[in-house]
């Protein structure tokens, strides 16, 4: 607890260095990652990323010192580089752009490891921490880095809302962008500067593989929250500082434990947690709201079995057995299906069965005339063959509203309280049949 | 006769790994085999700790068990999370390879196993270390690979027409009674294999630029899937033979010398390329 207060209070100033430094670069990250995710293209991060090591040590090695400016630049002109030649690939052969990121990333740092060794052999004085740009040195983080992501994020903020309009159009339909005169090579470029721009300066703080993470990870559990591109890319950039956050804390609290990597299962962890229980689109979620689908569809077939026996003057009392024909049920499925009506009253449990309540039957009875208008309609409308209607008769009558119900008996011409005895293919001989 | 063995083992896991590359590029996931190399992390700390030591058998079954949880994963995610493809892949992958980063740092003392070595691997220090095995003195990472060599073709040639069918036309596949799925998971529990047997002498970048840039290269110079694997080899020979000596000359990484001998290649296939789709044998 002590040291969770000290943390927070960020009273050591190295540790304020890290926290502000990997939060600002969470954060810038999150919001970035947003834009390749919603264009398709979570991967690119991760070739860029590993396609700057050729790229940094060049500047090296041309300029003989660990100047880290023109190290960014080295990076990002070849990041840059990296993505040209990926799309030069894609657009000129026929390997696919999954393939092309692969090739790109392999060979760019495979020729990094080279320079790297060649760096090595050789007499360069300044030569230690260049391995940095391949694993991060997070601890290492200066209020300088903090700066750098600072203004990055701010440079990249502006850029996004300058092109805010075509972006969202180019995201969420790119053909009907075209068509109004966005173009999507223009934004497409746009993303990629953004993303070489966050690599570029945040690759030395945290490694390769932790930037690509930082650009994946965060907008994937945002996804699970929202529809709409804003609140995406603010959630994005939340999740992304968070995991910062919290990595540097748990690498704060406990000895000998990295920052980095720490971030990244934080990461994970609350798209872990997005993915389980996110409204509407988390698995527990979506799991809960099909059970309670398959509930009331049980519950309405077993109503609507007991009207229409009762309209067949089966009469009023009604066992599994005596609507097996209509509607069969298990016998556990059948238990806990008359528990939950009778709890809600819309059956009573009476002496060797049961029996409809008021609203029960009114219930049942709306489910059934639901069935029929909808058989009708289908048969009108679609000319469908009438022993056909029934079965999508049985899906169709758990979904339709009063309103829809109106909205077709008034397109059919038919008096608003139709209410057949039989369904359709119980009295319109089949045509195909005879 | 270092240079032979250095040379023998770079051409052994660039024929091994290029075969496996061939299925993942006409199943367009070549992304995989770099998603692959960097989650069998934890797998291959977690069986260093348990065995302690570099003993090849439980480091296989820890990196088959992270191969196949990897791929079970990324399919879980996408199907039951609904999480864009890719997106499940890039999240699934760090996720692991952050988890056996921790736990390297963590058991730093107990397992001999550093990032760096995982990363660049040395082909330099192949010939340190050599075995008698029927009377034949050859470096012990020579005989490993030679034996990953002979099970990747047995793999491939013993399921050729499966793999034909699940990779051109998984629909017919499963259409008439073919398990893709197990295939799927077969490839990539192979593909996990061969990252970790090649990782330790030669590095996860040339596994990674070996799984694909050979493929890639045939894929442009041929439509007959037989070839592509000629190619494949004759293209590990070559960049084998390239690697060593302009690694030689210049006094640099191995391992990454092959690699880039190897994108070279491919330039000069991309440069000759017939523009046409590669079309099933069967």
């Amino acid at each position: 607890m002590d040291v969770l207060v000290k943390y927070l209070s960020l009273e050591d100033p190295n540790v304020r260095y890290v926290v502000v430094a990997i939060v600002l670069l969470g954060g810038m990250s999150g919001i970035v990652g947003g834009f390749n995710y919603l264009r398709k293209k979570t991967l690119v991060g991760e070739t860029v990323a590993h396609s700057m090591l050729p790229g940094v040590l060049i500047a090296f090695l041309l300029s003989g010192v660990k100047n880290a400016p023109v190290m960014i630049l080295g990076a990002a002109l070849s990041g840059w580089i990296s993505i040209c030649v990926v799309d030069y690939i894609t657009q000129q052969s026929k390997i696919k752009g999954d393939s092309a990121l692969a090739i790109v990333l392999s060979s760019f740092f495979g020729l990094g490891i080279v320079l790297l060794t060649i760096i090595q052999s050789s007499s360069f004085s300044d030569q230690s921490g260049l391995d940095h740009y391949i694993f991060g040195n997070a601890a290492a983080m200066t209020p300088v880095d903090s700066a750098a992501f600072a203004s990055v994020t701010l440079v990249v903020l502006l850029l996004i809302i300058a092109n805010y309009w075509s972006l969202k159009a180019i995201i969420i339909n790119s053909d009907y962008a075209e068509s109004i005169g966005i173009s999507r090579r223009r934004m497409d470029t746009l993303i990629s500067i953004i993303t070489i721009l966050t690599i570029s300066v945040g690759i030395k703080a945290v490694g390769i593989v932790m930037m690509s993470a930082l650009l994946i990870i965060p907008p994937t559990a945002a996804r699970f929250w929202t529809d709409r591109l804003v609140p995406m890319l603010i959630i994005s950039g939340v999740f992304g500082s968070l995991g910062g956050w919290i990595g540097a804390f748990v690498s704060y609290s406990q000895t000998n434990m990295p920052t980095g990597p720490w971030t990244i299962v934080s990461v994970s962890v609350i798209a872990f947690i997005s993915m389980l229980f996110a409204p509407r689109k988390g698995i527990v979620y979506q799991r809960w709201n099909k059970l309670l689908l398959r509930r009331r569809i049980n519950e309405e077939n077993l109503l609507k079995a007991a009207v229409q026996n009762e309209v067949r003057g089966k009469g009023k009392r009604f066992t599994r057995e005596s609507i097996k024909q209509r509607q069969f049920f298990e016998p556990n499925l059948w238990n806990r299906t008359v528990a939950r009506l009778s709890s809600k009253g819309l059956i009573h449990r009476v002496h060797g069965g049961f029996t409809l309540s008021t609203a029960g039957r009114s219930y049942g009875a709306d489910i059934d005339r639901r069935h029929k208008i909808w058989e009708v309609y289908l048969r009108r409308r679609m000319q469908m063959s009438v022993n056909l209607v029934h079965d999508e008769a049985e899906a169709m009558e758990h979904f339709l509203t009063p309103d829809i119900e109106q909205e077709i008996l008034r397109e059919l011409g038919l008096c608003s309280r139709f209410n057949p005895i039989l369904e359709i293919h119980e009295i319109v001989p089949d045509p195909d049949v005879v | 006769m270092d240079a032979f063995w250095i040379i023998i083992t770079g051409f052994l896991v660039a024929s091994s790994t290029g075969t496996l590359g061939n299925l993942l590029l006409l199943r367009k996931m070549s992304m995989m085999g770099d998603a692959l190399s960097h989650a069998v992390l934890p797998g291959i700390v977690i069986a260093y700790l348990i065995s302690g030591s570099q003993a090849s058998l439980p480091l296989l079954f820890g990196a088959i068990v992270t191969g196949v949880l990897t791929t079970f994963l990324i399919q879980l995610f996408s199907s039951k999370g609904k999480m864009q493809a890719d997106a499940a892949m890039g999240t699934v992958f760090t996720f692991l390879f952050a988890v056996g980063v921790i736990l390297a740092t963590k058991y730093a003392g107990q397992a001999d196993i550093d990032a760096d070595c995982v990363l660049h691997g040395e082909l330099a220090f192949v010939p340190l270390e050599q075995t008698v095995f029927y009377g034949l003195r050859a470096p012990a990472a020579v005989w490993t690979l030679a034996s990953l060599f002979l099970f990747i073709q047995l793999v491939f040639w013993l399921g050729y027409k499966g793999w034909v069918l699940t990779s051109f036309n998984p629909e017919y596949a499963e259409s008439v009674g073919i398990r893709t799925t197990l295939w799927h998971y077969a490839l990539m529990a192979a593909t996990s294999v061969v990252t970790v047997v090649s990782f330790e002498s030669v590095g996860a970048i040339l596994v990674i630029a070996f799984l694909v840039v050979p493929a890639a290269t045939a894929y442009l110079l041929t439509k007959d899937l037989r070839l592509m694997l000629v190619f494949v080899v004759f293209q590990g020979l070559l960049s084998a033979v390239g690697g060593y000596y302009i690694s030689d000359l210049l006094d640099a990484s191995i391992s990454g010398s092959m690699a880039v001998v190897s994108f070279v290649l491919f330039v000069i296939s991309f440069l000759l390329q017939k523009k046409r789709g590669l079309k099933s044998p069967l």
